[in-house]
């Protein structure tokens, strides 16, 4: 009965309406947390693994040095990689191939690599219109890493004290 | 036998044992580097430390004996901390670049650090760095990896004979090195890197190719010399990448020659036949194996004539095919009713040549106590022989020696006779005349107008005076006047001293070749006169004319003059293969085909392929089968090459057995001993790249005295035979012996 009366009153005086319109006006006058993606961007966690990159020492060298571990750790046996004596005897790959739809962004082969050659860089809105697309190859990982040289670094120097 | 106590458990142990042997018998695991079970115990690593109760230290157990009662723990606190200790002092200098080591993912320091080492370095000083030197086509160094275990060192001197590698300087400035800056000459050099426990010797030919995980293993069985030694093929992606050695103590313990180590790289040679390819007015052009298998049916039915006999069919093979692509040819070639067919394509009279069994074991050959080698250079011929002749020598056992060059042994002679090739039967006639008469036995009329010299008197008493001796016949008397004499005189001398004999000639495949009847038939003809007859049309098989046939322009002239319908099969491309050919069939090459191989022991070794054959390259034995199905040919119904050696093994054949004469012919001229370089007496060989660059690769000389040179009017710039000449007093007087890498000579041999 008490109950009853209570929602008469509620109804008559839009006391819920008023509830749900004060959120909105709360709203209206909030900083807004909607982002205008591709021109705004959300801020990214410098651990984030997004697209691979092939990085280089400041000398331009590539740090590549074909030791195989993470085609060796690569649950999803994404990486292949060619190895061969360089003609200055260094020991480089001829092909380093990643499968973009095979890997699954875990982190090992950058967790395995001695040199930091390969990263998972923040980068995540990549895409491909042929199918071929899908491998990334050395040369195309190695310009990611110079393309997004600056980021890589910042990052990696971020999340470094944590490792 | 007594028991011994290891980690609580009681084990039974012998008197003499080292307590590393008891271990490893047992199953118990003691990290070692320097120690291998097939060489000296050098205990300087240090590694195998155990605790043995009563001892005031830790001992090695690779150089404790064993005795009564003792008890050994190799897992407590002061066996384990004695490991740590060793594994951070050997860790000191040692580079970490196992990212960028070959032997990493198979290096056994790595493994060992995994397991005993502490996982913090505490050492903050300078590492030391050893330079590099360049010590040959086959073995790669990175010496600042070395931890001085002196493996390679002792592989040097107490397997392959020869003191290459050794440490000079002391303490921290230790370096191992090779004393001379030749390179490592060596013809089993390729074991250093398997007994090498880091990555401080590496394969050349495989650097930074692969990780050890990467690759898949069979086993094959090598098939370059006569022993057949036991390899592991590794193989990725359908190509051949690495052969290492797999144990087996009754063929080739656990070495294998460089020969059969490094072939593997003719395989991916440029020059592969990989197409069937076909003559057409005088141009070849590449078709599918139905065309080209259906020419040559048609060829091969032309040449028969309208008398449809096929007495006029040749067929050649090489001396490294298998078993069953042996017995299914030979057996193709009867049922189509021909007898010509041969393999002996290097020897110059079949009726006059070296005709012997072998009947020793190839373990049994390292307890003989005397040796008796006619016309043989074991070491680099028969690399994994020699070894066994070798092993034989350091235990005590002498070796006597009849050539015609004096040839760089590594086994201490104990009586070297170099004569001309011609002298080789009467030494070994008035030999056995000795022994005849000493014996108290008749001796046959042809002996009696010898005299005995004084060095058959020798040599006769040293075989007398043995228990156990062997004669070993070689390849150099393969073509000698007197061969069959030769051959005779060995097994009667064998005969009557209670010997075995070895017979080295039969190189290659070839014993395989005489059990599957791969011989001309009873009025069957052999190469030569095959060669010398108008024959319609000729099947070879992987023949490579200028360097099989003993006489390769007389041979390949009397092919490509005559016009017949040839068939070559054959696993790489061929000038003149190519020229004389009317159809070319591209076949297997080794480590593509399954088959077996028969060693000098008469042991079937069978194999399966490690890899397809590449392109359209195809098994040969199923090319033979597929060409009789085609014939009309019905018995060809083989699923799989183990169903032809099963018949081949029901249906062994005995090769033609010499009568027992003896009737020595003299020659006075000067005499030429031909003996293809031990890196080019197969296709295979000659095309790796990596062997061919190697000391031994590129032997190509002609050796003969200063008398010898001036009565053949030669100097040290000129060419013999098309060989360089080199000016020698090794070789007896009128003889010339010739080592090469290329064709065999153009011209009538002397």
């Amino acid at each position: 009965m008490f109950d009853k009366l209570i929602k008469i009153f509620k109804d008559f005086t839009l006391s819920e309406l008023l509830l749900g319109m004060s959120v909105t006006a709360k709203e209206l006058v909030n900083t807004k947390i909607t982002v205008q993606f591709p021109e705004e961007r959300t801020p990214i966690s410098p651990r984030f693994r997004g697209i691979h990159a092939l990085r280089r020492y400041p000398n331009g060298e590539e740090r590549c040095i074909a030791c195989k571990l993470c085609e060796a750790v690569c649950p999803a046996n994404a990486i292949t990689i060619e190895s061969e004596m360089r003609d200055d005897g260094t020991r480089r790959t001829t092909q380093y191939d990643i499968d973009l739809f095979k890997c699954i962004y875990c982190g090992f082969c950058e967790e395995a690599c001695p040199v930091d050659a390969i990263v998972e860089t923040q980068i995540f809105d990549y895409a491909f219109e042929s199918r071929e697309g899908s491998v990334l190859t050395k040369e195309r990982l190695l310009e990611i890493g110079d393309e997004n040289k600056k980021l890589i670094d910042k990052t990696k120097l971020e999340d470094s004290k944590y490792r | 036998m007594f028991e011994i106590e290891i980690d609580g458990k009681l084990v039974n142990a012998e008197a003499g044992e080292k307590l590393i042997e008891v271990t490893d018998r047992v199953g118990i695991s003691v990290p070692r580097f320097c120690y291998h079970e097939k060489l000296s115990v050098a205990a300087n690593c240090r590694m195998c430390l155990v605790d043995v109760e009563g001892a005031p230290k830790p001992q090695p157990a690779c150089s404790t004996p064993v005795s009564e009662g003792m008890k050994v723990s190799t897992q407590n606190e002061k066996a384990k901390s004695a490991q740590k200790s060793v594994m951070e002092f050997l860790l000191i200098n040692h580079p970490l670049d196992c990212p960028i080591c070959d032997q990493g993912g198979e290096c056994e320091l790595q493994d060992v650090a995994m397991s005993y080492g502490s996982n913090v370095s505490r050492f903050n000083e300078g590492k030391r760095v050893i330079a590099d030197s360049n010590i040959g086509a086959l073995i790669h160094t990175d010496m600042t990896r070395c931890i001085h275990c002196t493996r390679c060192v002792r592989f040097g001197t107490e397997i392959a004979g020869i003191m290459e590698m050794g440490g000079t300087g002391r303490g921290e400035s230790l370096k191992i090195e090779p004393f001379l800056n030749e390179g490592i000459q060596s013809e089993l050099s390729g074991n250093m890197i398997d007994v090498c426990p880091v990555g401080a010797l590496t394969s050349k030919p495989f650097r930074y190719e692969l990780r050890s995980w990467q690759m898949n293993s069979t086993e094959s069985i090598a098939r370059h010399d006569l022993v057949g030694s036991n390899i592991n093929v590794q193989t990725y992606k359908g190509k051949v990448k690495r052969i290492v050695a797999r144990s087996n103590d009754s063929v080739n313990e656990t070495w294998i020659s460089d020969r059969d180590r490094f072939s593997y790289e003719g395989l991916s040679h440029s020059n592969r036949l990989l197409k069937p390819q076909v003559k057409f007015d005088g141009t070849w052009k590449e078709v599918s194996w139905e065309v080209a298998l259906d020419f040559c049916v048609k060829g091969l039915l032309r040449s028969a004539g309208e008398s449809n006999s096929m007495n006029s069919l040749g067929v050649l093979a090489s001396k490294t095919a298998t078993l069953e692509e042996y017995y299914l040819l030979q057996k193709l070639v009867s049922e189509l009713g021909c007898e010509n067919i041969d393999y002996r394509l290097g020897v110059k009279d079949t009726k006059n040549t070296i005709n012997l069994e072998s009947n020793v074991k190839l373990s049994d050959l390292e307890k003989i106590d005397h040796a008796l080698i006619v016309g043989s250079y074991t070491r680099l011929e028969q690399p994994m022989i020699n070894h066994r002749l070798r092993k034989a020598a350091l235990r005590g056992g002498t070796v006597d020696v009849i050539n015609s060059m004096q040839f760089d042994f590594n086994l201490a002679l104990n009586n070297e006779n170099i004569i001309i090739p011609c002298e080789i039967a009467n030494l070994l006639a008035s030999t056995l005349k000795v022994v005849l008469e000493s014996t108290n036995q008749d001796v046959p009329e042809e002996l009696n107008k010898l005299t005995i010299t004084k060095s058959a008197t020798k040599i006769a008493k040293k075989l007398l005076s043995s228990d156990a001796s062997v004669i070993v016949l070689g390849e150099h008397v393969i073509n000698n006047d007197n061969a069959k004499n030769i051959s005779n005189l060995v097994a009667m001398l064998a005969k009557n001293t209670n010997s075995s004999t070895l017979n080295l000639s039969k190189t290659g495949n070839s014993i395989a070749a005489d059990i599957a009847g791969f011989f001309p038939g009873k009025d069957g003809l052999d190469v030569n006169s095959m060669l010398g007859k108008d024959m319609n049309a000729y099947i070879m098989f992987d023949v490579y004319p200028e360097y099989d046939f003993h006489n390769s322009s007389t041979a390949i002239k009397a092919l490509s003059d005559k016009n017949s319908f040839i068939v070559s099969m054959n696993s790489f491309y061929n000038n003149n293969v190519a020229d004389y050919s009317d159809v070319m069939l591209p076949i297997s090459s080794y480590y593509e085909t399954s088959g077996t191989h028969v060693n000098i022991e008469g042991e079937f070794q069978t194999f399966a392929a490690s890899v397809k054959a590449p392109q359209e390259s195809k098994p040969a034995w199923k090319v033979i089968k597929v060409l009789a199905d085609l014939l009309d040919i019905s018995g060809f119904n083989y699923s799989d090459s183990s169903n032809v050696l099963e018949e081949a093994k029901h249906n062994i054949k005995q090769g033609h057995r010499a009568e027992e004469s003896i009737n020595i012919t003299d020659t006075n001229s000067v005499e030429v001993i031909w003996q293809p370089s031990p890196y080019s007496i197969d296709a295979l060989l000659r095309h790796s790249d990596s062997l061919q660059e190697t000391k031994i690769g590129q032997i190509n000389k002609a050796t003969m005295n200063s008398s010898t040179a001036k009565h053949l009017n030669l100097g040290d710039k000129d060419d013999y035979l098309g060989v360089p000449v080199v000016i020698s007093s090794l070789v007896a007087n009128n003889c010339v012996f010739i080592n090469a890498n290329k064709s065999t000579p153009s011209e009538e041999q002397a």
